[in-house]
């Protein structure tokens, strides 16, 4: 496999109104196609990740007044998408079915006026039957979903809130070196631990920040892209994994997620060892999100990711630099787009005050439904080499 | 004085489908149902299409103990309303003595330092205005 991503167009994130996702998703592939010195014209492949409000889809082709399309789906894997879309799209250039072809992520769930939480009602769902019994019972939107899984989390292992806090410090320390970031201004831990309680154990700052905007990457060869504007970014090795926790006695939900086996294939498929990795940009819709991400990669044992990153591993300065824009947590919450994205700018070299030194190999997580599905990326600035 | 009925938490009211009159009968007598495979000898939860362990297709409805002990838990803070304290949600996961994970509200926890991993839980049924009897957690010893 030689592909390599060789754009990337992000939007103005987080509380703009007034544009529809298609309009966002024409914005950020424009500005992705001239990120990487092509035009429009020269992309003829598309794979479209609609979020939550799910209003736009494989009729963007339209809206870019695309001609000659030989490659266009809608892609829906939840938080795992954007790197799925990745993972297909290199698939079908090595295939020969485009060469060029854009992934993109748009979504506008708040409304002015409108609480974020409103945005995320939980699952729309007829409470009719035995299937909607847990929703009935108060098992809802996604942050009393996430709550019951870092609960057992802390229950098994010991884990605190004041580690979950320190994840929520860490992002934001990040956040306050990208300009892209929305929440900039310095957080503390009493800050963590003072935020009102949403859902037990999880605080509103260990809440990332629901946005509207869009995010597009463009990939091609790595031939092609050496040639473009951008330093390539290659696509070194790739995974998913999808648990899906059935509701019995031996279900690993809360203690183990789909990072496991997906964050094992692609490091075999990069074939990198865990220890080789320099940055991470793993999917933090919550604190404890990243916790346990970090444990499943293998970046630390199981059951000690709260001491791992209250040991300041994963803030500016750490030993295992993470979320290196703020992530959702502090910068803005477009899926799996929000670690890709960092990511290729790592990867570049292009991060500024933020950017890592040791940068040759980038492990980007992605997870969506309540931990029940996950896909990783390993990039690198370097061509293949193993 | 007594405690206003619309202070303590219930379940949102559900009604009954094609495939759920049997379970709905028995918890409005108060009896658990769970599916159950007799090819693999295992149970799973009530919305399980196929056997949890075997995926199997051969599920039945079998009535359960209605015991079990907590597996997880989250309480939702509430918001005081009308001059009525504000009553926070307690939501656990119970893991059933035969092996299926139910999610059940838990309407009289009140102190939470009950709430704890294998704490034992008895399956109650209430029947909340138009609904169904549904199942909630009762913490009990």
């Amino acid at each position: 496999m030689t592909a390599a991503i060789a754009g990337l167009g992000m939007t103005e994130m987080g509380k703009i109104y007034g544009r529809t996702p298609t309009q966002l998703a024409v914005e950020a592939i424009s500005r992705a196609a001239e990120d990487a010195g092509l035009g429009l014209a020269d992309i003829d492949g598309l794979y479209v990740n609609p979020g939550v409000k799910n209003d736009t889809d494989l009729r963007l082709q339209s809206s870019l007044q695309m001609r000659h399309t030989r490659l266009l789906a809608t892609i829906q894997g939840f938080g795992s998408s954007a790197g799925q879309m990745v993972q297909y799209a290199a698939m079908a250039i090595d295939a020969g079915m485009a060469e060029v072809v854009a992934c993109v992520y748009a979504d506008a769930p708040l409304k002015e006026g409108k609480r974020a939480g409103a945005a995320y009602p939980g699952q729309a769902r007829a409470m009719e039957g035995v299937g909607s019994l847990p929703f009935a019972a108060g098992l809802k939107a996604a942050p009393e979903r996430y709550a019951v899984a870092a609960r057992r989390h802390m229950e098994t292992y010991g884990t605190t809130s004041e580690q979950l806090g320190a994840v929520a410090v860490a992002a934001r320390q990040w956040a306050a070196m990208n300009p892209a970031a929305q929440m900039r201004e310095p957080m503390t831990l009493e800050d963590h631990q003072s935020s009102r309680m949403i859902a037990d154990p999880l605080r509103l700052l260990d809440c990332c920040l629901v946005s509207n905007g869009a995010v597009a990457i463009i990939v091609t060869s790595a031939e092609r892209a050496a040639t473009l504007r951008q330093p390539p970014v290659h696509v070194w090795g790739w995974g998913q994994g999808h648990p899906g926790y059935v509701n019995r006695r031996d279900s690993e939900f809360g203690l183990v997620t789909g990072a496991a086996q997906s964050g094992a294939d692609a490091l075999s498929m990069a074939g990198v060892g865990v220890e080789e990795i320099g940055v991470r940009e793993l999917y933090d819709c919550f604190t404890y999100t990243t916790l346990i991400t970090l444990e499943d990669y293998g970046f630390c044992a199981k059951g000690e990711g709260g001491e791992f990153v209250a040991s300041g591993a994963i803030a500016p300065g750490g030993s295992h630099p993470t979320n290196t824009g703020g992530g959702e947590l502090s910068s803005f919450y477009m899926w799996g787009m929000t670690p890709l994205s960092e990511a290729v700018i790592q990867a570049r070299g292009q991060g500024g005050e933020r950017q890592v030194a040791d940068h040759d190999l980038v492990m980007v997580s992605g997870n969506g439904g309540v931990l029940d599905f996950h896909s990783t990326l390993i990039l690198s600035p370097h061509p293949k080499t193993r | 004085m007594s405690l206003a009925p619309s202070a303590a938490p219930s379940p949102a009211p559900v009604v009954r489908d094609d495939l759920s009159g049997p379970f709905f009968d028995a918890s409005a007598e108060g009896r658990l149902l769970l599916r159950y495979s007799p090819s693999s000898g295992e149970w799973s939860e009530p919305a399980a299409m196929v056997c949890s362990l075997t995926q199997a297709a051969d599920l039945e409805w079998r009535e359960a103990s209605g015991r079990g002990s907590l597996v997880s838990w989250t309480v939702k803070p509430g918001r005081p309303r009308d001059d009525q304290p504000a009553v926070d949600t307690v939501i656990g996961i119970v893991e059933t003595e035969e092996g299926p994970w139910l999610t059940l509200l838990l309407p009289e926890v009140t102190d939470r330092s009950v709430l704890r991993v294998g704490a034992s839980v008895v399956v109650g049924f209430v029947q909340p205005e138009g609904s169904e009897h549904l199942p909630v957690g009762r913490l009990v010893g």
